[in-house]
């Protein structure tokens, strides 16, 4: 190997090869590139202009260049280039290769697995023989033992098989497996270490350091200690939120923060929550402050970006918020909150329980874990059973005193109770209320402060018996029980002497309440959580990575003390054990102590680091240079040949071009569009507009610009309403909700509408708007020789045509105009609604009614009113009037007036307003 | 760039093949006479009077064979009965003979290249040399019968021929001719009469001396000729660029030029030059040289060759 500053070459022979460069210059001078045939007739022409040109037929010096690079690419490269050589691999004896791949090894396993393959590649590089030896025994269940001695080459088969495993590793069995195996010569070992230990593992490290460097050079390989791995115990869930807690091998030099996930079935993310350390701190808490349902959601906290099994708490029912349920024999709790059984039980219980009010008979079956009975006196004997079997399998009953429960016969209770009950304070009494005594080391209550101030003035008195004593939880300053507990099958019966109100004693006000009923319930293994006695078979297991997996080969069933002292170990992988819908965790992290870092115990080992200075080969990249360059040859050697002088303009200028006008294109298209929606809003709202539907024949659209601009004229001339320029309404594309009457001639060739623009119409019309349909095909209309009015038998081809387009409209029924209906009364009196034409009829919705404020919402005409009111720049009428007549004309304007009055104001005309005036002229 | 269209820039041979005979005939005559329509019926100005000359319709201003009528005149003797126009002497004092005036015809043979080199055609252009000069020889040949001249194919017919016939006669043997590719670039030498026309039409990128031996050798024999010169776009430019290996058509033998492009100038020089030598040697023997590209219309040729016959009787 040839050494070069940071470059190394491995098989530096091969720059000799570089000594044949100048042949190369030399051949390449002498070969001009291949010519192109073209036949030329006229070639006689060309003979003899040659002899000048010839001399130019040279390769072109860059050209040269580029090739000759090209070769001392391809040479270089084939000398095996690398960066940063890795010397770890000194002598040339057999090598050790220790791999620490317990738990905590998966954090950081992409560092450790390129370390062993550039290690594993030296020692080929350099045929060693190697013998390897993993510190945590494989998935398989093997016992830890060093592997036969064999060449690099094999050994590097053997070490990409090597995966972190999601247990600790065994220092002390590596040990005794490197006792028991003999290696030749001086030994070079290697350790890569996870450079954890913990206090049982500390002398078993320090040994196995001693005997490595005694076996010869040694040298361990550590992480950072920051980086190395973080342990995450199963969380503390008594509170009302959820602790968890995070424990760092070192401590934290500064003030640093450390996420916690909460994550759910699915996997997703439901919470995160930092865990902040103080500087000089190994350990630290991240909270969960959620309510009891998302809590009960979270299967699994983890350390983010840790990737270890230690990193991953998996959590199952033991974990979940209990389903606490409350009964009370009592019937204030609607009246008179402060005075109900569970109004204290529910504000001590809320943060920590999943809380549910019932009846009895309710609850039992909901699958609860704590049941709360306050002052229910006698439960019926159906009752009484099904809560026996429930305790059985697990239930926690909890019973509060009160005046029902004395005068009760008293079963379904730990101890045997006294009839009424005992007064400690009152009128008639000389005692005084009595404190709460201290709590034994045997009551679940053990260990919490007894206040003062908790005083108890009336209890329920226990008779004495032999065990009364034993099923004591805790007693008064006298020693009178004041929680008697009885074991029932897997669950329990707790008995309060006191109620859960203030009337008896101050307790259920004081913090030492809700600490009691928290120790309760934290009692309930829960019902479906039931503990069962045979080996449990895994259900789904974390892998060395921390990922939950399906159980592979080597996983077995777990017997169950294995969860209560989590012994994690081969054969029993953390993760999921029984059935899907009663599954029961095993963590790792429960049966780990914290570990510290292992730098102190192994002496003057030689160390280094993960990832520095990784091996870096320059094979690949270069061959990728080569090829480039022989592209970028190929290319110039086409240019120069001319062949592509004329493609690679065209196609250039063509994808340019194309390019361009996209980008233009689009560019234009949006913010045309963007403008366009903008500009149409703004003009429609900033003043009131009159608006038609384009029909898109413009003779049409044109008469009915004109047609609302001279309503818009006589409008401002003579009412309120001072309309702006009416504005052309595309019913397919522009919004429809800016106006309050749109003005639609029918064109007999008017195309279909969409189903987008009906439902927009729809809509329209739905929420208030009015469209005025004008078929236009009065001229047409046969009168019919009934006489009689119908709509769908009008026979013009506007009406025709109109009926086909509004065939998927929901119109509601139609009328002719009635003589008192607001459209004759809105400015004007009238009697009739002439336009271009006069006699049609006027159609509006039946029953306007309540919606809408009374405004019809359709109203369809024959008369072609927008003709009528078309009046051009100098205000003279445009299209003339049949019959005819300025009186026609001026009744097309006022019937448009009342329209766009209607339109606009509704229905307040409707009322009895002009009923004086209209009596008066009715009288004459 | 795709082989196709390499081949298509530098090839020739797009001889349309598979067609059946009759069809391309009248295609091509179709064609011919939808150029020719353009121009009037060419009448040959004919410089001399010669008895070998068959009749025609030219009007030679002197009494001769004819239809039109020239003058009357007294009977002599010896004049034959039956020439004696009746009705004219029966009107005045003597008897009138008749005389109409003497018309003849030109006899015009045509000729056209058909070597290897003509059947090449370059991306610039939309037909071969060989197809463009059939078109304007026909289309000419049209004209030339519509002035009731007599046309003959050099080479091909032994007399000259009037009449739509004629015409039919040429574009039949015209068809039998394309089938032939490798002729020589030059037409052959033979006896033609005195006073007859000669056209030539050809890319005469032959050797100058041949060509002037050819012609020479006819206007020895007292014929008056045009030399056309067709050529495709690409020899008369050379587009080409780059290292390039040109290949003749006829065994010329190959050129490489490393830099096509720096050959422009001189080549188009040598072009220029043979086109002087060309129209200087014409204009020695009297005879009129023109040339024409397949990229830009027939009738531009066409005219040029019409001006050229007709330009001393108008």
């Amino acid at each position: 190997m040839l050494t070069i500053g940071p470059l190394a070459f491995a098989l530096p022979w091969m720059l000799v090869a570089l000594a044949i460069l100048p042949v190369i210059w030399w051949l390449l001078q002498v070969t001009p590139p291949a010519p192109r045939r073209i036949i030329f007739p006229a070639i006689r022409l060309l003979f003899g202009l040659a002899a000048r040109e010839e001399t130019l037929a040279r390769t072109p010096w860059w050209l040269m260049l580029l090739r000759l690079f090209l070769a001392a690419l391809i040479i270089v490269a084939l000398a095996r280039p690398l960066i940063n050589p890795g010397a770890r691999l000194a002598g040339d004896g057999t090598l050790l290769f220790v791999v620490d791949n317990g738990w905590s090894a998966g954090g950081n396993w992409a560092d450790r697995s390129e370390m062993l393959a550039t290690l594993i590649e030296q020692a080929e590089r350099t045929d060693r023989i190697v013998a390897v030896m993993t510190t945590a025994a494989l998935a398989e269940g093997g016992p830890i033992e060093v592997s036969n001695l064999m060449p690099a080459r094999d050994a590097r088969q053997l070490i990409e098989k090597i995966v972190p495993v999601p247990w600790p590793i065994d220092r002390a069995a590596a040990l005794a497996a490197l006792k028991d195996v003999a290696l030749p010569g001086p030994v070079e070992s290697i350790w890569l270490s996870d450079g954890l230990i913990n206090d049982g593992s500390a002398a078993a490290t320090k040994d196995l350091a001693e005997t490595l460097m005694r076996l010869g050079p040694a040298s361990i390989i550590l992480d950072e200690a920051v980086n190395r791995a973080k342990l995450l115990p199963p969380p503390d869930t008594t509170g009302a939120v959820l602790t968890a807690t995070v424990h760092l091998p070192l401590a934290a030099l500064a003030e640093t923060e450390v996420t916690v996930r909460a994550i759910t079935e699915s996997g997703q993310v439901l919470a995160r929550a930092p865990a902040q350390f103080e500087a000089g701190t190994v350990s630290a808490t991240a909270e969960f402050d959620l309510p009891s349902e998302a809590r009960n959601k979270i299967v699994r906290l983890e350390i983010e970006g840790e990737g270890t099994a230690g990193a991953v708490v998996l959590l199952d029912e033991r974990w979940r918020r209990r389903p606490v349920g409350l009964v009370s024999g009592g019937s204030l709790e609607q009246a008179q909150p402060l005075l109900s059984d569970t109004y204290y039980l529910g504000r001590a219980l809320e943060p920590t329980a999943a809380l549910h009010t019932g009846n009895l008979d309710d609850l039992i079956d909901a699958g609860l874990a704590v049941l709360i009975l306050a002052d229910v006196g006698q439960v019926v004997i159906s009752d009484r059973d099904a809560l026996t079997d429930w305790m059985d399998r697990g239930g926690v009953l909890v019973r509060f005193a009160g005046p029902k429960l004395a005068e009760s016969d008293g079963d379904l209770l730990p101890v045997e109770l006294r009839r009424g009950t005992r007064g400690l304070s009152g009128a008639l009494t000389w005692t005084v209320p009595l404190r709460l005594g201290a709590f034994g080391e045997e009551s679940p209550f053990f260990g919490l402060d007894v206040p003062d101030d908790v005083l108890v003035s009336r209890q329920i008195l226990a008779e004495p018996a032999l065990d009364l004593n034993d099923r004591t939880w805790a007693r008064l300053a006298d020693g009178t029980p004041l929680v008697t507990a009885q074991r029932k099958g897997q669950g329990w019966l707790v008995m309060f002497h006191v109620t859960a109100t203030p009337a008896w004693s101050n307790l259920p006000l004081s913090g030492l309440f809700v600490e009691m009923m928290q120790r309760v319930v934290a009692l309930s293994q829960g019902v479906s959580g039931a503990r069962e006695s045979e080996a449990i078979p895994p259900l789904r297991l974390l892998d060395g990575f921390g990922q939950l997996g399906a159980p592979g080969p080597g996983a077995r069933p777990a017997p169950p003390e294995i969860f209560d002292d989590a012994k994690v170990g081969p054969g029993h992988a953390p993760g999921f054990y029984g059935q899907t819908e009663s599954r029961r965790a095993l963590n790792l992290s429960a049966g780990l102590e914290p570990p510290r870092l292992l730098d102190d115990v192994i002496g003057n080992m030689r160390r280094e680091a993960y990832g520095t200075s990784a091996e870096f080969n320059l094979l690949p990249w270069l061959l990728v240079a080569a090829m480039i360059t022989v592209m970028i040859d190929i290319l110039a050697g086409m240019i120069l040949a001319g062949q592509l002088r004329r493609s690679v303009g065209s196609v250039a200028s063509i994808a340019l071009a194309l390019f361009i006008f996209t980008a233009i294109d689009r560019g234009a298209n949006a913010q045309g569009s963007a403008q366009g929606n903008d500009s149409f809003a703004l003009d429609a709202t900033l003043d009131t507009r009159l608006a038609y539907a384009i029909t898109g024949d413009p003779a049409i659209d044109e008469m009915s610009r004109a047609g609302l601009t001279g309503l818009s004229q006589m409008l401002t001339l003579r009412t309120a309403i001072e309309p702006a320029l009416p504005m052309a309404v595309n019913v397919e594309t522009d919004e429809l909700a800016f106006f309050a009457l749109i003005y639609w001639p029918i064109d007999p060739g008017q195309v279909d509408l969409s189903p987008e623009a009906l439902a927009k119409i729809d809509a329209y019309m739905k929420n208030g708007g009015t469209i005025l349909f004008d078929t236009r095909d009065q001229q047409y209309v046969q009168t019919s020789p009934t006489g009689r009015q119908s709509l769908t038998s009008a026979n013009g081809p506007g009406a025709m045509r109109l009926r086909e387009i509004l065939a998927g409209l929901d119109i509601p029924p139609l009328v002719p105009v009635p003589s008192d209906h607001v459209l004759t009364k809105a400015f004007y009196l009238l009697t009739d609604f002439p336009g271009r034409w006069d006699g049609g009829t006027l159609w509006v919705q039946r029953h306007a009614g309540g919606s809408n404020d009374g405004v019809s919402s359709i109203i369809i005409g024959a008369n072609d009113f927008a003709a009528a009111w078309a009046l051009d720049e100098t205000g003279r009428a445009i299209a003339a009037v049949v019959p005819g007549g300025a009186n026609q004309r001026e009744m097309a304007f006022r019937f448009g007036i009342n329209l766009m009055m209607y339109a606009h104001t509704g229905n307040y005309k409707a009322d009895q307003v002009h009923i004086p005036a209209i009596l008066e002229r009715l009288g004459q | 760039m795709s082989p196709s269209a390499h081949d298509a820039l530098s090839n020739s041979a797009n001889k349309p093949a598979g067609k059946s005979a009759d069809h391309e005939g009248g295609q091509m005559r179709h064609r011919a006479e939808q150029v020719a329509a353009a121009l009037p019926p060419l009448l040959i100005a004919a410089q001399r009077v010669a008895a070998s000359v068959a009749p025609g319709i030219h009007g030679r201003r002197r009494v001769g064979t004819g239809e039109t009528f020239w003058q009357f005149r007294r009977y002599v003797q010896g004049d034959p009965a039956n020439r004696i126009d009746w009705r004219q002497s029966g009107k005045t004092q003597g008897v009138f003979v008749r005389e109409t005036e003497w018309e003849a015809a030109q006899s015009v043979w045509l000729w056209r290249d058909l070597s290897p080199s003509m059947a090449y055609r370059s991306t610039l252009s939309d037909e071969t040399k060989q197809d463009r000069t059939s078109l304007l020889l026909l289309a000419l040949a049209s004209i030339l019968v519509r002035g009731g001249e007599h046309i003959a194919l050099l080479g091909e017919d032994r007399i000259a021929r009037a009449g739509r016939t004629a015409l039919d006669r040429m574009t039949l043997s015209m068809i039998r001719e394309d089938d032939r590719t490798s002729d020589p670039s030059l037409p052959p030498q033979v006896r033609l009469p005195r006073y007859g026309h000669l056209v030539l039409m050809s890319d005469f990128l032959s050797p100058f001396e041949d060509i002037e031996r050819v012609v020479r050798h006819y206007a020895a024999m007292g014929v008056s000729g045009h030399l056309l010169q067709v050529l495709d776009p690409a020899e008369e430019t050379l587009p080409f660029s780059g290292r390039i290996r040109f290949e003749g058509l006829e065994g010329e033998g190959d050129y490489l030029a490393t830099r096509a492009e720096r050959l422009r100038a001189s080549y188009e020089a040598r072009l220029d030059a043979l086109r002087k030598s060309l129209t200087d040697l014409c204009a020695a023997v009297g005879w009129t040289f023109g040339h024409h590209r397949t990229d830009v219309s027939p009738q531009t040729a066409l005219l040029a060759l019409y001006s050229s016959f007709s330009e001393t009787i108008l």
